[in-house]
Parts: C-alpha cells; structure tokens; sequence
C-alpha cells in the first residue's frame, strides 16, 4: 500500500511539479490553482498508465482529490 | 516513452542561453499528449535547446497550415488523420454513413488532400516541414466485412499515398514513414474511443509516443555515418579465397551462400549513394584482384576504395583507409565475420561501430542490414553523392604524385588544369551547401551547425551572402566543396561560416576563394568568426598561414596582408554573381 501511495505522489508530483509531498497529499482541485480540465486529463492519463486501470468516464468527475484518486486506484487494483 | 517520463524529460533544466525551436504542430484533433510527447522527444534528441510548440484551432488542420507564417515557427509538424479530410471519417461528428454517402465521402477527402497539399508546399518554401499522414484505423462505414477492402477505402488510401509520395520529392518536406510506425506501434492498439470522445484526443498513450518519437528523429536525425570498411572471406563472399580459390567462393541461391549477394547488392547501393565503401583484408593481394574480375560480382572494384588486402593487423589497413578517406573512426563502421579481428579494430578505435557479419543467422543479418541502412540513411541524394569516391581517387594521386609543397606542388598544380566555379548569391535550396555546413569537421571555421530553419532564416536577412565553390580539374571533379556564410559591410566583409570538404584539400581552394572575394568586391579586409574545435585543425592552419595576428576570437584579414602571403593560383575561376 506504501509503495501504491508513492507512485501516486509521484503521479502527482509529474503534473503538479511545484508541490511538496505533503501538499500533494491533501491536494484536491480547490486547493491547487493549476489543477484545470487540461491538468485533470493529464493527471489522470499518468494515472492510468502507471497503474494499468481504465478509468471511465462517469468516473472522472469524481476524482477531483488525491485520496479520491488513491481511493479509485486502490479499488481497481486490487479487483 | 512513458507520459509521466516525457513530463520528466520536459522539465529538466537547461542552460541559461539555450538556443529555442519553435515548432508548430498541426492536426485537427486536441493535441494534448502529443504535445507532450513531441516536445520530450526532441529534448531528448537536443538535451540543451529549448522547444516551444504551439497549436492551433480543434477541427481546422488546413486553416493552422494556412495560417504558419516562418516568423511564428522553424519547423512545421502536421499531423493528419482520417476526420481531417472529411468529418464524417471520424468519430465525434455525426454526419452519416449511409452508403449513398460513400463516394461523396472520397469526392471531399480528395478535394481536402489538395488544399492540404497546397498549404503545406506554401508552409514549405519557408519552413522544414514533417508529416504524419492517417495512423488510425478507418471507423467502419463500409458495407464490406473487415476481411475484405472495400472499393472506397482503397480510394482513399490511394488518395493518401499520392498526396504523402507528391510531398516527398520536395526537399523540405519529410514523410513520416508508415510502415516503420507499423513495427513500434500495432494498427490495432492506436486508436483511444473514450479519450476521442471525452477529450478529443485520438490516441492511446504508447501510439502518441511513438508518433511523437518518429517525428522528433526527422527533425532532429543524428549525423549519419559515412563509411564502411568490409571484411572479404565469409563476409562479402562465403568461402576462403586462399583455400577455395576464385571460383570457389560464392554468393548464390543454389550455394546456400545467397546473403552475402545480398550484401554485395546492398554495398553497391550504399555506394551509388555517395557512401565510402572499402575492404579490409587479410589475403594474397593477387588472389583478390582475380576475384574482383569475376563478372558475377555484384559489386565492381570501382565502388570499393580503397581495398587494402595483406597480412598484417586489420587495424592497419583501417588506419590507411581512414587516412585516405580522411575521416574519423565514429563516422565509420566496420563489418568482419571474425570476431578476433573485431576486437582488434574495436581495441584501436573505439569510436567505430563494429559488426558482426551473421554468416548463419538469416534474421540477425536482415537486422544488420535495416541497421545499415538507418545509420547511413540519406534524405537526398545529391550529384555530389555519386562522385566522392572518384574524387578521393583522385585526391590521392594528386598527394601522390605533388609529393610535398613548393616548387613540387606549384607544378602539379599549374599542370592539373584546375578551374573553380563560384556561386555567389543566395540559392535557399542548396541542399549540398547546407549538408556540407553540418557534415564538415576539419576545415570548419568554428564548427557551427544550422538547422534547417536557421539556414533559412540567416538567408531571409538582406544582408547576408551564400557563396558556393566548385572543383574541377584533369582528374575529375569534386563537384560542389566549399562554403562561405557572411556579410558585406562596405569594403570589409565577415565571415560566419566557412567549411570545405577534406577532399578538396591541398589545391589552394581556399586561397582562391579569398582572392576572388577580396577582388571582386574591392574588399579591404574580411574578418572570420573563428573558433577553435577539436577537429578544425586544417582551418587553423590555413588562417595561421595568412595572418601574424594570434587566432583568438575573431581573426581579421587585411588584403595587404593576404596579397603578401597568397601563394601562386592556378585555378580558372568562373564566377556567377545573384544579388
């Protein structure tokens, strides 16, 4: 579960690059200005791509935080 | 290349005064990763220059291509895919696919093809300019079961192919090749429905990175080689001349020695395309000359020089070879069957690629020869190409026969019947005048290269000159050699670049070019933006040789001075003069 949460920081960190480790774990689309659709789409594709999941689209707009994303990875990794 | 890895690459720090490349993308789809994936690409390829891309409208492939002005960019990069010729060959519109729709559908893609031809021929004629016909698969609106190509689909694939094989012959323009996509990325895997639908961005991630990549290596290609070295026995013919005499070696079918006739093909096309050819061997020099006249060789000993055939070490015959090629070890590559004599060569020059030739593995030799072809791979061929080899023959009986300098050269020379042709104006699509400036090493002012958009920029200012040399003499010719970029300011001029091939060495070229820059201008003094490098040592020399001033910097050149120094010219000099 540990080694889940640090590739998603690092998810993280790739679009969001100025913020710290402890900022990305309470980001969420309010808190971090840059976190945009464009921001959202990348975001999520980095996701997709290191973890090997589809998200679908009724799922995306709920995935609007990082324990949202680490939630949703940790579901459907583990299915 | 993964996204997250290309948002790596992309952040990665650069110098303070990195130069920029501008790179306008266009397609007609969200351009999203591709972007992404373009822009890390070439990074990669060019760790300390910076890229910029921008876009431009979802939708509107031709209006972006129309509306690419060279101020804006210096490369362009379209992306075409299927819904860029008619709307109704993607997924997003929903404007019928009935079959009374069918040929109305081709009409359109046919009427869209040429209007992108035109703007990318327009975009062209300022602008290097790479790209990306359809990738993805056609959605299914045709009446035939996949199995079976339907009428229209083969239309339009045609109506492709002759737009991309049109574009082709322009030689600023670079077609991405589909069949190598094909390899790294498979047809089935490219096309992303949802991310098309959500975001309007067509592609799955690992086929946006490999388009991306391929684009990159056409804009920024590495050099590409310039010479092989080949082994003889069990390499260009099976058998062991020494042993099996000249008709026992073979390179047939019915021999079961059919890849080395092969290879003999492949080397004679690699000659014909201006590459070195040459042979390294250990064997009766005799013997090998009788080899050579076996008519079914499907190389002559014309398109191999040298051919240094005795006993000794093979790297002594490299040496030689490079010697009288005159160029270094890494432009180089060198193909023995024997693994001894690999690490031989491998031992005395690090820097040369060294290959094995797979005698019995039929697919490691097919790979050897695509990885032949990518290291010398050429986009023009030019008329220069095909006389090199000529010309290095004839350099070396010239060395040969002037044997040193003075009195002994002075009447080589005057007896050479020499004549210099210098082009002086600015001919933009002088292919040979931008190859020579970003392949020559020796006789190179500072050792600066220009990408195709910065040729073309330094040839849009008014003030700047492209002159151009080339060399004939009773020997043969060397076609176009030299290169000068510079200024005119009044009675001074300055030169910013300047490179002559290695092969036109020792004939007072570069005397001559002075000589008729400082008379036919009335010039006073030219000043030269030089540079050390490693390998400009001739360059040094030459200008050490016309001047007492210490190279440091720029170097300047009074006529007084060069007057004093010029030795005896025996060249006749043609000149054509283009403001």
């Amino acid at each position: 579960m540990h080694n889940l949460e640090h590739r998603l920081v690092r998810c993280f960190s790739s679009v969001f690059p100025d913020l710290d480790e402890e900022q990305i774990r309470n980001a969420s689309i309010d808190s971090v200005p840059g976190w945009h659709s464009l921001a959202s789409v990348t975001l999520i594709s980095v996701v997709q791509e290191e973890f090997g999941v589809q998200v679908s689209l009724t799922d995306l707009p709920n995935l609007v935080s990082f324990s949202a994303v680490q939630n949703y990875v940790q579901h459907h990794v583990a299915s | 290349m993964k996204l997250i890895d290309a948002l790596a690459v992309i952040r990665r720090p650069l110098p303070e005064n990195a130069p920029l490349l501008r790179v306008s993308l266009a397609c007609g789809f969200t351009p999203l990763h591709l972007e992404t994936f373009l822009t890390a690409g070439l990074r990669e390829r060019s760790p300390v220059e910076r890229v910029e891309v921008t876009t431009g409208l979802f939708g509107d492939l031709a209006g972006n291509i129309e509306g690419i002005r060279s101020a804006d960019g210096d490369v362009l990069v379209a992306v075409i895919e299927w819904q860029d010729l008619d709307l109704r060959l993607g997924i997003r519109n929903l404007g019928g696919w009935r079959v009374a729709e069918l040929p109305d559908i081709v009409k359109s893609a046919h009427r869209m093809l040429a209007r992108l031809e035109k703007a990318i021929l327009t975009a062209a004629a300022s602008i290097p300019s790479y790209i990306s016909v359809p990738t993805l698969p056609l959605p299914p609106l045709f009446t035939t079961p996949s199995q079976q190509a339907s009428a229209y689909e083969l239309e339009l694939r045609q109506a492709v192919s002759s737009f991309a094989a049109s574009l082709a012959t322009h030689a600023r323009i670079r077609i991405l090749s589909a069949s190598h996509l094909d390899e790294i990325s498979p047809p089935a895997a490219r096309f992303d429905i949802q991310s098309e639908l959500s975001a309007g961005f067509p592609y799955q991630l690992s086929h946006a990175s490999a388009v991306a990549e391929l684009l990159a290596a056409l804009i920024r290609n590495p050099s590409a080689k310039k010479g092989l070295i080949t082994d003889l026995d069990e390499t260009l013919w099976s058998g062991i001349l020494g042993e099996n005499g000249v008709d026992g070696i073979s390179w047939h079918l019915d021999q079961q020695a059919h890849i080395h006739g092969l290879y003999q093909q492949f080397l004679a096309s690699l000659a014909s395309a201006g590459i070195l050819t040459a042979v390294a061997s250990k064997n009766d020099p005799a013997l090998v000359q009788q080899a050579f006249e076996r008519e079914d060789l499907l190389i002559d000993n014309q398109s191999l020089y040298p051919i240094d055939v005795h006993w000794g070490p093979k790297s002594e015959s490299v040496r030689r070879i490079l010697k009288t090629w005159n160029i270094a070890a890494d432009s180089v590559v060198f193909i023995d069957d024997s693994p001894m004599e690999l690490a031989e060569v491998t031992a005395v020059f690090p820097g040369m690629e060294c290959l094995a030739f797979p005698k019995t593995d039929y697919q490691a030799f097919w790979q050897m020869l695509r990885r032949l072809r990518d290291a010398f791979g050429k986009a023009i061929v030019s008329e220069e190409d095909s006389i090199r080899l000529d010309s290095i023959r004839a350099a070396s009986h010239l060395h040969h026969s002037s044997n040193g300098e003075g009195t002994s050269l002075d009447s080589f020379l005057q007896d050479a019947q020499a004549s210099v042709a210098i082009s002086f104006g600015k001919e933009k699509e002088d292919h040979r005048a931008f190859e020579l400036i970003n392949k020559t090493n020796q006789f190179n002012l500072n050792g600066k290269r220009l990408t195709e958009s910065s040729w073309m920029a330094y040839l849009n200012d008014p003030t700047t000159f492209l002159m151009t040399v080339s060399y004939e003499d009773k020997y043969g010719a060397l076609g176009k050699i030299a290169v000068l970029l510079g200024r005119m300011r009044g009675t001074a001029a300055i030169i910013n670049y300047w490179v002559m091939s290695c092969r036109a060495f020792s004939r007072r070229i570069e005397h001559q070019c002075l000589s008729w820059l400082f008379q036919n201008f009335d010039l006073q003094e030219i000043t030269f933006a030089y540079q050390p490098t490693d390998r400009n040592k001739p360059i040094q020399d030459f200008l050490a040789s016309i001047t007492t001033t210490p190279l440091t910097g720029d170097v300047r050149v009074l006529r007084i001075g060069f007057s004093g120094k010029c030795p005896s010219l025996f060249h006749q000099a043609k000149a054509t003069v283009n403001a």
